[in-house]
């Protein structure tokens, strides 16, 4: 029993621990980005690494997204004679919803997996120690440069995955189905609001970026120096980085459109 | 070069972005540059709106002309007073406009119709519709229908 | 604070390094038990011990990479444990550090790694860095290797471009961490003239550990021998050589059995494999 307590106070101990140390980190390391054109090479490096090679994925499930969900929206709005809304229901789905929330999920399990188990690869391997005594500090070389092109990327690949989602429930909606074009864009256009659905879409993707690119960059920097090790940090990445884009998402539909 | 050609790809994959982000707000919200331009405000009368929200689309003749900015109710006689904002080059009218509710298909979203009548007079900024046709309300049809007062 | 006594100023003054009281320990176990040593300035010192002793611990004690649990670390005279984060930054830029696994950075080529510290530091046009990369890998034989990519290297290649790197910035103090391991006979020659020239060229202080107790003692003028947490012998190499302690005796004539162990901490063998 006292066993029980022990356990339960000393990991309570340590995830606090973890937390701030992680928080400690997050400051220095979102401050520490270089403003000048090397700070900005660096940048832009990472952006290619985290945004761009992370485009096929966002638009190749956008598109099966927006395609599916013009689908099935069709089969049951068709029963009450009210097929045109289907351009509404998957443009508020993909803006509000899906947009943020599967292009995070993508981006967890694709750039931030690889930022893991890249930092922590850089760490076993001594690159960040020896960074460190060639007194460089990795936070800022490292980390902020990885960091910076998460948050900006996130909103960006969202934002991608909506249009394209929107793109794939036209092609089956009006292509296939006969949805007639000009209800289906008007439809939509009438029901969605920009600031209300959209604008908030795109804030939920900034803070789902701010949390899935944190968690990996602390993940790997914090990670036992071992090829174990950085096994079990990816995984922590994936499955913490869902689960609170998930969580989060809750939250903030609540305060959005509660 | 392997440089340069990284900054042009991030280059293209943010303009992707922005473009993205200006189709969801143009094409998919219609937030369109024309509705920030000049608009005039009409007000209808209705017994019913029967579903009719704020940001319903006004039209004419199947044309979007304008915009529900705001619902009241008048209550002196009870009836639901109906603000629109027209696009200022819609201009022309006629004061004994008709408004009608009408449903996009069976049961699609409420917008308001406009039908033009023949006077010389035009409607502008602050005047009312008074020639209004309340929504159809599907449920008075049915109990109609049901107690016998409409036979087919 | 530290220079009160006139006596200690005296032997401050010729040593770059001085460690009083060192207490560092690894979860329980203690790594460094109150050791005390001096790295004499401007020379070359070895630092020999067994293995898994915490001679690689050392290095990066002085490096200021980890916090000791009690003791002093002077580096010119100043304690590298009561560093702030930024003092300790700027301190480093004056140490290369040979790590023991070379520690390139895997996403740049062989010359690049060398132009890092350049670049980081330092405000030098393209064509002057260039010359001064080519010049630290032609030191180390491996100029015509500048645009292979570290995962090209071989074990003593790598480590050989990481000491082109190291002292790409000329620094004061260069500490080595296993430089030999790997090298065969003439590479090995040739790094020894080499950290041998580097110290009595540009005036560094160099410090050198290794298991190369030949190799060592040739080049080094001053030799610390460390075991159990503890300085067991200090001294010129020839004085060690001359050491009557049974410690030092059995260490540099390679012994295995002796007042070193050569064993890791353990429960009796002999109970062990009978469970
Ligand atoms: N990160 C760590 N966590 C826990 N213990 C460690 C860690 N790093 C090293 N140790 C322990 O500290 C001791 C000293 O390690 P160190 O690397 O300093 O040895 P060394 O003298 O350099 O050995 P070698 O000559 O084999 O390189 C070792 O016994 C090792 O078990
Ligand atoms: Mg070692």
């Amino acid at each position: 029993m006292v066993d029980f307590f022990i356990k339960v106070g000393r990991s309570g101990l340590e995830y606090s621990s973890a937390l701030g140390r992680s928080g400690l980190f997050l400051f220095h390391s979102v401050f520490g980005l270089m403003l000048n054109l090397k700070g900005l090479r660096l940048l832009v490096h990472q952006l290619y690494k985290v945004g761009v090679l992370s485009l096929v994925i966002i638009v190749v499930s956008g598109l099966f997204i927006g395609m599916v969900l013009a689908l099935q929206g069709y089969s049951i709005l068709v029963d009450y004679g009210s097929e045109q809304a289907v351009g509404q229901m998957v443009a508020l789905t993909l803006v509000r919803e899906l947009g943020p929330v599967v292009a995070a999920l993508l981006f967890a399990g694709r750039a931030g997996s690889a930022l893991t188990a890249e930092i922590g690869l850089m760490k076993a391997t001594e690159q960040l120690s020896s960074m460190e005594m060639m007194g460089v500090d990795p936070l800022k070389r490292v980390i902020a440069p990885r960091l910076w092109a998460g948050f900006i990327t996130m909103p960006i690949l969202a934002a991608i995955f909506s249009a394209v989602g929107v793109f794939g429930g036209l092609l089956v909606g009006v292509d296939w189905l006969g949805v007639y074009e000009g209800s289906f864009w008007a439809n939509m256009q009438s029901s969605v609001d920009f600031k209300e659905d959209v604008l908030n879409g795109m804030i939920k993707s900034i803070v789902f970026g701010v949390v899935c690119s944190w968690i990996a960059v602390f993940q790997g920097y914090d990670s036992e120096p071992t090829s174990e090790g950085i096994s079990i940090a990816t995984t922590k990445t994936v499955v913490y980085s869902s689960l609170s884009v998930l969580g989060l998402d809750f939250l903030l539909t609540a305060v959005m459109f509660g | 070069m392997y440089q340069r050609s990284i900054e042009i790809t991030v280059g293209v994959f943010m303009l992707l972005g922005f473009i993205a982000l200006s189709f969801l707000a143009l094409q998919v919200s219609g937030l369109s540059m024309d509705s920030q331009k000049d608009t005039y405000k009409i007000y209808a009368q209705f017994d019913d709106l029967g579903g009719l929200s704020v940001r319903g689309r006004v039209s004419l003749a199947g044309v979007t002309i304008g915009r529900v900015s705001a619902i009241s109710l008048d209550k002196e006689v009870y009836s639901a007073l109906v603000e629109m904002e027209i696009f200022q080059d819609v201009d022309s009218l006629s004061a004994d406009s008709v408004a009608s509710i009408q449903t996009a298909g069976l049961l699609g979203e409420k917008y308001v119709s406009l039908s033009v009548g023949g006077d010389e007079e035009v409607l502008v900024d602050g005047d009312t519709i008074f020639d209004t046709q309340s929504a159809l309300n599907l449920e008075k049809i049915i109990g109609a229908f049901a107690s016998g007062d409409i036979s087919l | 604070m530290i220079i009160d006594r006139p006596m200690d100023r005296d032997k401050l003054l010729d040593s770059y390094i001085k460690i009083t009281g060192l207490n560092f320990a690894r979860g329980h176990r203690a790594i460094f038990n109150g050791a005390n040593l001096n790295i004499p300035r401007g020379k070359v010192t070895a630092i020999m011990g067994p293995s898994g002793i915490g001679k690689t611990t050392l290095l990066r004690l002085i490096g200021g990479q980890i916090k000791p649990d009690s003791g002093e670390i002077l580096l010119n005279g100043r304690d590298v444990t009561k560093f702030k984060r930024r003092e300790l930054f700027d301190a480093r830029k004056k140490i290369g550090m040979l790590f023991q696994s070379g520690a390139l950075f895997t996403d740049l080529s062989v010359y690049e790694n060398v132009a890092f510290p350049l670049r980081a530091h330092t405000k030098l046009p393209e064509d002057m860095i260039r010359d001064i990369v080519l010049m630290k890998l032609h030191a180390v034989g491996l100029r015509g290797a500048r645009d292979l990519m570290p995962s090209e290297l071989s074990g003593g290649m790598t480590r050989r471009v990481a000491l082109a790197r190291t002292i790409a910035l000329d620094p004061e103090l260069i500490l080595y961490d296993e430089p030999f391991a790997g090298q065969d006979p003439i590479a090995m020659g040739v790094l020894v003239q080499l950290i041998r020239l580097l110290n009595d060229a540009l005036g560094l202080t160099s410090v050198l550990v290794s298991h190369d107790i030949t190799e060592s003692l040739s080049i080094c003028d001053h030799a610390i021998i460390i075991a159990d947490g503890q300085v067991i012998g200090e001294g010129a190499p020839s004085e060690l050589r001359k050491s009557e302690s049974p410690l030092v005796k059995q260490f540099l004539n390679g012994l295995p059995d002796g007042p070193v162990p050569f064993h890791f901490p353990a429960t009796n063998y002999r109970t062990d494999l009978l469970g």
